[in-house]
């Protein structure tokens, strides 16, 4: 067993980039699930917004890959509106249903081979993220080099991105933090409480939904821009239905309503994944047997984490459905 | 607390207090004993050595060639054609449809001569072979030299159409009609749970996935301290049991899984006032346990059942279809029809409407909410587990064979009206014959997307839904 490996890739997977397109993810469906009310289980959909914005920009439109950014998030800004403007007069579980749909969608035609022209395919696009690199390596930190000491080792370019996308974490954080406490972001959350309420003082709350969904997607997007800027590449199958459900498991783990929940949470969420991820994979490096039942083989190892957190977020939604540091009284809506 | 509101869990107030002391005192400790007990029965299951053949199989690669502007070679996949596999004497071994990296992987009985074909008038439109090879390949047994052999089909960019429209349609038509008894028959539950408890079953698919892979433990891997039961015709001594055995089973377990997920969970959340979208969320925490648990007992590949791969399909004039598959959809329809006349014909049906229709009032006339819920997570969760069954002998079983089914579920169920049961028959009828006509024109991996655009047209124009009944919503 090696403890000090497990140590330090806890560390990396607790401040790593996993827990920063996570936190922003959460943010942005914090402001739609936990302010407003609003189930978007579509939130991957969005991020394949932003990060197909920067890929095909620079795949099929061929002009600087900053241009995806506008572009990614006018994409996100369409697509709320095609799942908002069907559903958010109707009851919660439609637009849970139609954004969990759009996302799915998203993900075939981005996958298909008929659209590879645009999409890249199955394989996705790759190396369009250069001019982002290369500014690293302009400011002094050099990709190739290695930084910092046990248990905090990282490159250099995995610096840069994590400099970065901690910085559009505080700030984007910070924008929602003050949005909320205004008179726009005590509307939202008088929508989660009583619709009829907020109706009856004229206010529209169709409207303020919508940009509440928009809001919460154009977060989402940026999310899976920072991601397609890591990897350095898009791929359609990082955009599944599953990816929405673990961002949400996160930021219930760190508490619904709360913005500084939505960026713990995805830190202690990839804190416990990597952590269990590591050390699962050292205890099964042989199959673990009882009697002649086969507990666990190294290869079941990824499937036992994902059902440890299914079975979290179960437990969570049980006795703490506002999540660890989230207040109670903020997850009493009922979808109406 | 949540505030009762009268749209499906107004009958709580009631039931509230009297419970409140039991449910304090063993909050979850049962749920958990219970899952656990579920799991192990299956982890136990799924775990003896698989009878897996000789682990020879024929991976049938699909593409269209391509020269760029160089000369150079640059083939695309095609996905979404059927290719066929036959033995020696004709008898087909499996039907795949390429996926999308136009791939289809058939597992062969034994090392043997097959015979691999291919469907013209599943490719794409413009697309056809090219002009020196044939729809078909021979290949030998001794040409085995490893375990998998690849068979490449080529097309070339030619423009002509082998089939003509009208029989192109009628195929499509049989097929939606089998696709669409499946689906209704997995939504009826779905739309019925939230008819009379107001929940959107996101772990519906999982429950579908449950039923074939429950008769998949039975057909295939066996419970061996069933062996034995041996003297029963159909059941063999390694506790392998016939698909006739185990199909239904298997439909048995799966309204069992359903009675113990309203048990150990909802029934209890219900009785502590435990708000809807709380249970909503649950219910996503629940697939994704469950999708994990059947794939870490039952991989990634699909398999099909033991019985009835071997069909020859029949030719009624410009259908064709196998004998299982006909026999299948027959069953559906008789399975259906039963469901149907049950609900409006017997009490506890009207019961169950009545419940869905408006639970307070039901409450008030005296009918018993939490029995009537219980029956139809019980309904639901067999009606589930026998589409997975018959889907499982349709398309072979793969642990996510539900999940992908989720949203044409929910297409259907929002097209005949959230909660209504025969909304639910009809909307899958529609969304299934639907999906499979518009593969003609729309590239067949996305041959799901018409289904959410009549999702979000259905919402827009008559959010009620087909039959459902008209109400202020938001």
């Amino acid at each position: 067993m090696d403890w000090s490996l497990i140590i330090e890739n806890s560390i990396k997977g607790f401040i790593g980039i996993n827990a920063v397109y996570f936190a922003i993810a959460a943010i942005g469906l914090n402001v739609q699930f936990g302010f407003t009310g609003l189930l978007n289980f579509g939130q991957a959909g969005f991020m394949a917004c932003g990060a197909y914005g920067l890929g095909m920009t620079a795949h099929y439109f061929g002009i600087s890959m900053w241009w995806g950014i506008p572009i990614g998030i006018a994409f996100s800004v369409v697509l709320g509106f095609l799942m908002g403007i069907p559903t958010l007069r109707l009851r919660a579980d439609y637009l849970a249903i139609v954004t969990i749909a759009s996302a799915e969608i998203i993900r075939l035609v981005v996958r298909s081979v008929k659209f590879k022209t645009y999409f890249g395919g199955s394989d996705g696009i790759n190396g369009f993220s250069d001019s982002f690199r290369n500014i690293g390596d302009d400011i002094g930190i050099v990709q190739a080099n290695q930084y910092g000491f046990w248990p905090l080792r990282f490159t250099g370019r995995e610096i840069w991105t994590l400099v970065v996308g901690w910085v559009v974490v505080a700030v984007v954080a910070y924008f929602v933090y003050l949005l909320m406490k205004s008179p726009w972001g005590r509307v939202l959350k008088a929508i989660r409480e009583d619709e009829d309420a907020v109706r009856s003082l004229g206010k529209s709350v169709f409207s303020y939904k919508m940009q509440s969904l928009i809001l919460g997607g154009a977060i989402g997007t940026m999310s899976g821009m920072i991601f397609a800027l890591d990897r350095g590449s898009v791929q359609p199958d990082n955009y599944s239905r599953d990816v929405t459900f673990y961002i949400l498991t996160a930021l219930v783990l760190g508490g619904v309503a709360k913005v500084s929940g939505s960026i713990v949470g995805p830190m202690i969420f990839w804190g416990i994944f990597t952590f269990m991820d590591n050390f699962l994979r050292q205890v099964a490096k042989d199959p673990v047997h009882l009697g002649n039942f086969t507990i666990m083989k190294s290869t079941q190892v990824g499937q036992l984490n994902y059902m440890l957190i299914g079975l979290t977020l179960i437990l969570l939604m049980v006795y703490r459905p506002q999540g660890v540091f989230g207040n109670r009284k903020e997850m009493a809506f009922d979808g109406h | 607390m949540a505030v009762q509101d009268g749209s499906g869990t107004g009958f709580l107030g009631r039931v509230e207090f009297q419970v409140k002391s039991s449910a304090k005192k063993s909050p979850f400790v049962r749920l958990l004993v219970l899952l656990s007990a579920i799991f192990a029965v299956l982890g136990f299951a799924f775990s003896p050595a698989r009878a897996e053949g000789d682990g020879y199989a024929i991976r049938v690669q699909v593409k269209q060639q391509q020269r760029d502007a160089a000369g150079k070679t640059d083939n695309q996949p095609i996905a979404g054609v059927t290719v066929f596999v036959t033995d020696a004497d004709g008898v087909e071994i499996g039907r795949l449809e390429t996926d999308a990296e136009g791939i289809a992987i058939f597992d062969l009985p034994a090392k043997a001569d097959y015979t691999v074909t291919i469907d013209e008038s599943t490719l794409p439109a413009g697309q056809k072979l090219d002009a020196a090879a044939s729809n078909s390949q021979t290949l030998l047994g001794d040409s085995f030299v490893m375990k998998t052999k690849v068979v490449n089909f080529f097309t070339g960019g030619s423009q002509s159409v082998s089939q003509s429209l009208f029989e192109k349609i009628a195929q499509r038509l049989v097929d939606g009609v089998r696709l669409g008894l499946i689906l209704a028959m997995c939504s009826v539950g779905l739309s019925l749970i939230f008819g009379t408890t107001g929940l959107t079953n996101f772990a519906h698919g999982e429950m579908v996935t449950f039923g074939g892979l429950a008769a998949f433990v039975l057909n295939i891997s066996g419970l061996s301290f069933l062996g034995f039961l041996s003297f029963i015709p159909g059941i063999r001594p390694d506790g392998t049991f016939h698909i006739l055995w185990a199909a239904p089973i298997g439909i048995i377990a799966g309204g069992g899984f359903g009675w113990a997920l309203n048990y150990a969970i909802f029934g209890r959340l219900r009785k502590r006032g435990i708000g809807l979208v709380t249970q909503m969320v649950l219910t996503v925490g629940l697939s994704i346990l469950l999708r994990n648990f059947f794939l870490s007992r039952f991989e990634g590949r699909t398999r099909p059942y033991a019985e009835f791969t071997l069909q020859r399909a029949m030719e009624f004039g410009p259908i064709s279809i196998t004998a299982r598959d006909l026999i299948v959809s027959i069953l559906s329809l008789l399975i259906l029809i039963s469901v149907a006349m049950a609900l409006r014909f017997t009490r506890l049906g009207k019961a169950t409407r009545a419940v869905s229709d408006n639970p307070d009032l039901a409450s008030a006339t005296g009918i018993d909410s939490e029995k009537v819920i219980r029956l139809v997570w019980i309904l639901g969760g067999a009606l589930a587990a026998a589409g997975g069954i018959f889907r499982g002998l349709d398309e072979q079983v793969s642990f996510d064979m539900g999940g992908r089914l989720l949203f044409l579920l929910f297409a259907s169920i929002t097209l005949g009206g959230l909660g209504s049961a025969f909304g639910a028959l009809m909307g899958g009828f529609v969304v299934g014959i639907m999906v499979e006509v518009a593969s003609l024109v729309v590239p067949t991996e996305l041959k799901a997307t018409p289904a959410l655009l009549v999702l979000i047209l259905v919402l827009l124009l008559r959010p009620q839904g087909i039959l459902g009944r008209a109400q202020r919503v938001g």
